[in-house]
């Protein structure tokens, strides 16, 4: 089965067609292009894979959690390419394919924490037994010390941001560049070949997160 | 078929057309939701839009009796509005145009407000002069041909029309949206009960609509509660009454500027029944089209987008949706 997956829930646009994968990172401190960028990225890898649509039997997307609009980015470019050609349809998480791609990349048997930026000083996070939820750097201390003697590796642009308190607790964290921080939509087209396809059309985005109106109205 | 989709806001648009300018759907799903918190949390329309787009389409597909494959060109908004909601929607409109190698228009919401006249069966011809005032926009526009360029002549300085309907509306303890509910009101009181002022004058064409809604706030206070309760229709009467007329005075200033022989109205506030004797009563050609073309609508932007540049597959991949900045406006 070959697959079509994109992601657009960190600052990384990225597309791949089964094994080959074309991004985009925007440098620190710019803004992500993930509107301008995810159309070309996908008619990238098919080109280059000397595909079309027929070629395709599954698409994928990431569903985060991430950028509340940069999920929305991919996933109405999802709803729509599969609406236009009436391929199938799959969510994917996006930290479960950062820790598929760790477990892929590490040859032992360390648990792996998966670790999103959520910005406003918190973070996405799952893996080793944990399922996806926000954390403040105080719980995700916790979580990385509870688990460190078994030996633990957190790794996305989360573990990054929080390394120093992550490190404290005792888990590694691959060094700034290494590309276990990053996103990559090879693992998604793995992680899809076990998905359920949607049947409704519509893909659910993992936020997380209420809107910040919603929980003002709240209190 | 032309296939348009709109999420500028809070509605959730999609509708078919002829090439021609005849409309063969028009699917408008409101969101409701925003009422409780007074006003439309960009957010929360942006959440509903990603989950309604899907439907919306299938429906006005279904409605035209037309499937994808009788598509010719997609267009969308691409701005000014909330960015996160016109995201949804644009970014579809590029993916479904893409995925079948379709030219694309991407379009500008205010010309798609002006371009609701030219739909069939009545389409209006420029030259004309046209006032578009809705919860999101006040402007003067002199309209020479179909095209995007639009020459803006007057616009509000603060906030819009529709905007000065919701909050008196507010105000009157009316409830969010309230411009339907205060003209409903006003339609029992007296207009000449309190003199509320319509910035007549401040000269040149642009709006204002900032005073008049401090006016309303401080004269339901010098009543008190009691008393401004006994007077709501008065009030909203006399309120709508100002609103009217600053727009009234404006409009009769921009014919005798302009010359226009013809006027259209577009934008929500359009529907506004006062509004539309008043400028009936202004003795030139006037075009108002139907309340749901008025309102935002994606009619309009496929209208639109039969007099805007058209981009090729694949030469619009990575263009991105604008909040204000980049309008083809001439100002
Ligand atoms: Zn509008």
């Amino acid at each position: 089965m070959k697959v079509l997956a994109f992601d657009t829930a960190t600052a990384a646009t990225v597309a791949a067609f089964g094994e080959l994968e074309r991004r985009d990172d925007p440098p620190a401190g710019t803004r992500p292009a993930h509107a301008q960028k995810l159309l070309s990225l996908i008619h990238g890898v098919l080109d280059e894979s000397n595909a079309g649509w027929g070629d395709v039997d599954r698409i994928a997307v990431g569903v985060g959690p991430g950028t509340f609009t940069g999920l929305r980015i991919g996933i109405a470019t999802a709803q729509a390419l599969a609406q236009a050609t009436a391929i199938e349809l799959v969510g994917v998480s996006t930290l479960a394919s950062l820790e598929l791609a760790a477990r892929t990349a590490l040859a032992d048997q360390r648990q792996i924490l998966a670790v999103i930026d959520a910005r406003r000083n918190e973070a996405f996070v799952s893996g080793a037994g944990l399922n996806p939820c926000v954390l403040t750097p105080e719980g995700l201390g916790d979580v990385a010390g509870q688990r460190a003697s078994d030996g633990i590796v957190a790794v996305g642009d989360g573990a990054v941001k929080f390394r120093a308190l992550l490190e404290q607790a005792g888990a590694t964290v691959p060094q700034d560049g290494s590309p276990l921080h990053r996103v990559s939509a090879i693992y998604h087209c793995r992680l899809a070949l076990d998905a359920q396809p949607i049947t409704t059309g519509v893909v659910a985005p993992e936020y997380l997160r209420q809107p910040d109106a919603e929980l003002a109205r709240k209190l | 078929m032309i296939l348009a989709i709109e999420t500028s806001c809070d509605d959730t648009c999609a509708a078919l057309i002829t090439p021609s300018g005849e409309i063969a759907a028009n699917i408008i799903s409101s969101q409701t939701v925003h009422s409780r918190f007074g006003g439309v949390v960009p957010e929360i329309a942006s959440r509903h839009h990603l989950t309604l787009l899907p439907a919306v389409l299938d429906d006005a597909l279904a409605t035209a009796g037309v499937t994808l494959d009788d598509v010719t060109l997609v267009a969308a908004t691409r701005g000014p509005g909330l960015v996160a909601a016109l995201l949804v929607g644009f970014c579809a409109a590029k993916s479904l145009a893409a995925a079948r190698e379709l030219p694309f228009a991407p379009v500008d919401h205010l010309h798609g407000h002006l371009a609701a006249s030219f739909l069939a069966p009545s389409s209006f011809e420029p030259p004309f002069l046209a006032l578009i005032a809705s919860g999101g926009h006040t402007l003067l526009a002199d309209v020479n041909d179909a095209g995007p360029q639009l020459h803006v002549i007057g616009q509000t300085l603060d906030d819009a029309a529709g905007e000065a309907f919701d909050k008196g509306a507010r105000l009157l303890g009316l409830g969010y949206p309230g411009g339907a509910a205060l003209e409903a009101l006003a339609a029992t009181g007296d207009p000449d009960a309190f003199a509320f002022p319509t910035a007549a004058r401040m000269g040149g064409l642009d709006f204002s609509f900032a005073g008049l809604k401090t006016a309303l706030l401080y004269k339901v206070r010098e009543l008190g509660e009691a008393e401004a309760t006994r007077l709501r229709a008065d009030l909203a009467a006399s309120y709508q009454r100002a609103i009217v007329e600053a727009l009234t005075i404006r409009v009769r200033r921009a014919l005798k500027q302009t010359r226009a022989t013809k006027l259209a109205v577009g934008g929500g506030v359009a529907a506004n029944g006062p509004l539309r004797e008043a400028l009936g009563a202004l003795g030139v050609e006037l075009d108002v089209p139907p309340r749901l073309l008025c309102t935002d609508n994606a009619a309009m932007i496929a209208s639109a987008a039969r007099y805007s540049p058209v981009l090729q597959f694949p030469d619009y991949l990575e263009l991105d949706v604008y909040a204000t900045g980049e309008r083809t406006l001439v100002a």
